[in-house]
């Protein structure tokens, strides 16, 4: 089972506790997941069931007073050495980031440093990872941009001049700038509008085709798994409670907390009860 | 009415029934230069009415300042009934002390605007009171505004690096040390100061502005003079200034460590030292700035007690003299300068920001 070479990621017994006053909070309780090289994997669950929690530990960007308590998660990014998320530090993690791991967050958070020129927050993390860009620079956040639907006169402004779904986009943008091997988007099309959110889940869809970038997508709204995923993964108070193919899923899930989620979507035409 | 967009206009929505011609149009299409006029105008209506609340002010002191320049002529000279009438109508005209108050007033605009006349000094009559205050002027400005600005260099960058890595020792450190002595006076910092490096160790001067052995003028001998006299009394000011801009900046920094673009920023892989400088610093000096700009007020009107400790020839001690000696049009030169400077980096840093930070926008 060890280092299947088709997977990109693969965690073991991930948990993730927050510390308090009266101890400690298990918010991820011991995970066991796969992720497989070029595929979208949806990871659904209700507010609190630890799936952000989950995205920040693989990320390193889990904070005091959350901590790691063990588990291990191999990452194996092209053409380098598989290296344990959870152990790297310092120089190695910083030059990890980004050209293999990258981070999609929602678009309405303020990820944008609001007094840079959107260009310009390409500019810096294409420069920092790979300075040898810097001579086509000039064609290439202008390519990356029109990959998202953006005209290049987005990169001169100022995020406060953009919209949700233009935040989203450029965000999208930066996120596969570098080619990375994993992208994870946390809540990717939260706080947007339907039709806005229908557009953004179409192009992460062309990202996933045109840059074969493997897509780690947490969501609560298990329409976007169906529209997006190729597998999904269900969790429930910090444990995974069903993972397989979103069809399988879909059409027959075996855990009763997954049946209830899909029932949960509202349909059109029927009435709450 | 057709409502075309001028061909060379970039991108405003308010033009389309702007008129084609003229200031108006000129204006709405400039909109930056029709901020900074807007701006300038009442920056013009500051100006006037703060020199004319500070004219009036002091015309409201009790005593009289020609009595007392009599007076002092009186010690020196055999006293004269007959010549004093004429000689009091002769000096009040001249101190602009004739006529009703709005005639006087009337009469220092005139002069001051037109000729940036503030009419005699007293205490050195005949010499005029923008003479005895230019001559203190750069004292102060060399002194207390290069002090000034050094603190805030050094006050930002270490807030900023303490707020960076609070909870490490060292921010600790650096945290309740300001916290300390950031409100201690800093003619105590001074006297201290002077204690140990004047009169312990005897290794620096504490009194006057420079060596008077030596020549003033553009030689080494008398900068260096300067420089070594005008050190324990800097000194004095950048350590106190320094600890409160720490303060401040740290406290400015720290509610945007915990921002989306930060953590965004440290996912992207950036080094510290960019992130720090681009993401953080970067987004929270602003206000540093205007108050930089306010605390240069200050400096005419906050350091007299170092100016006198030191024996500094600077604008406090002439305003201490002046006032002792009721010297009204200095007393009233030196607040002038004193609004006028105030105002005028205000103006600066209010035209300034918008292009420091791209969400200042005053304009429509």
């Amino acid at each position: 089972m060890n280092n299947v070479p088709g997977n990109v990621l693969e965690v073991k017994g991930l948990e993730v506790v927050y510390s308090t006053n009266r101890g400690d909070v298990k918010a991820v309780r011991g995970i066991d997941l796969d992720v497989r090289r070029g595929e979208i994997l949806g990871i659904a669950g209700e507010s609190g069931s630890g799936k952000s929690t989950l995205a920040v530990a693989l990320l390193r960007l889990l904070k005091a007073p959350g901590k790691v308590n063990g588990g291990s998660v191999m990452f194996h990014p092209a053409g380098r050495s598989p290296v344990d998320l959870l152990k790297v530090q310092g120089e190695e993690l910083r030059v990890l980031r980004w050209s293999a791991l990258s981070y999609l967050p929602q678009g309405s958070m303020s990820s944008l440093n609001p007094v840079m020129r959107v260009e310009e927050q390409f500019k810096d993390v294409i420069l920092e990872h790979a300075p040898a860009r810097k001579d086509s620079l000039g064609e290439l956040i202008p390519r990356l941009l029109g990959q998202v639907g953006l005209e290049p006169r987005v990169g001169r402004m100022y995020p406060h001049e953009l919209s949700g779904g233009m935040k989203q986009r450029v965000l999208m943008a930066i996120a596969v700038a570098l080619e990375p091997d994993l992208v994870i988007a946390d809540e990717p099309t939260t706080a947007l509008d339907v039709t806005i959110q229908r557009v953004i889940l179409q192009s992460l869809a062309d990202l996933r085709t045109d840059f074969g970038v493997t897509l780690m997508v947490i969501s609560h709204d298990m329409g976007v798994h169906a529209q997006l995923a190729d597998r999904v993964a269900v969790m429930y108070e910090g444990r995974l409670v069903e993972v397989g193919d979103v069809r399988q899923v879909f059409k027959d899930p075996r855990d009763p907390y997954t049946r209830q989620l899909i029932e949960s979507i509202p349909k059109l035409g029927r009435r709450a009860s | 009415m057709t409502a075309e967009a001028p061909p060379a206009v970039a991108v405003d929505k308010s033009q389309d029934s702007a008129p084609r011609t003229g200031v108006r149009a000129w204006l709405s299409r400039h909109p930056l230069a029709a901020y900074a006029i807007r701006r300038f105008g009442l920056y013009l209506v500051e100006l006037w009415g703060a020199l004319t609340i500070a004219f009036f002010f002091f015309r409201l002191m009790p005593g009289d300042p020609v009595q007392t320049l009599i007076q002092t002529l009186q010690q020196n000279y055999v006293y004269n009934a007959q010549a004093s009438t004429e000689l009091i109508a002769r000096y009040r005209h001249e101190f602009g002390l004739d006529g009703n108050l709005l005639t006087q007033y009337l009469v220092y605009m005139q002069k001051l605007i037109l000729h940036g006349d503030l009419g005699p000094s007293l205490i050195n009559y005949p010499t005029p009171a923008q003479t005895v205050i230019l001559r203190s002027l750069p004292w102060t400005i060399g002194l207390l505004g290069i002090s000034a600005v050094m603190a805030w260099i050094f006050g930002v960058i270490i807030g900023a690096i303490a707020g960076w890595r609070r909870g490490k020792l060292g921010s600790a450190i650096a945290t309740n040390l300001s916290i300390a002595l950031s409100h201690v006076p800093y003619f105590f910092v001074a006297l201290i100061l002077v204690y140990v490096f004047a009169y312990s160790m005897g290794l620096l001067p504490a009194r006057s502005a420079y060596d008077s052995n030596i020549n003033p003028g553009i030689s080494f001998a008398f900068i260096g003079s300067v420089l070594k006299y005008g050190l324990l009394p800097g000194l004095s000011i950048v350590i106190i200034g320094t600890f409160s801009w720490i303060l401040s900046t740290r406290m400015l920094m720290i509610p945007i460590l915990g921002e989306d673009y930060l953590v965004y920023a440290e996912a992207k892989g950036l080094k510290n030292s960019r992130i720090l400088t681009r993401y953080a610093l970067r987004n929270c000096y602003l206000p540093q700035i205007t108050a930089f700009g306010i605390s240069l007020g200050f400096i005419f009107n906050g350091n007299v007690l170092v100016e006198q400790l030191f024996n500094y020839p600077g604008l406090g001690t002439t305003l201490v003299t002046a006032i002792q000696q009721l010297d009204f049009n200095t007393i009233l030169g030196v607040t002038d300068i004193a609004i006028f400077s105030v105002l005028t980096a205000v103006l600066l840093l209010d035209l300034l920001l918008p292009l420091l930070d791209p969400r200042v926008k005053y304009w429509k």
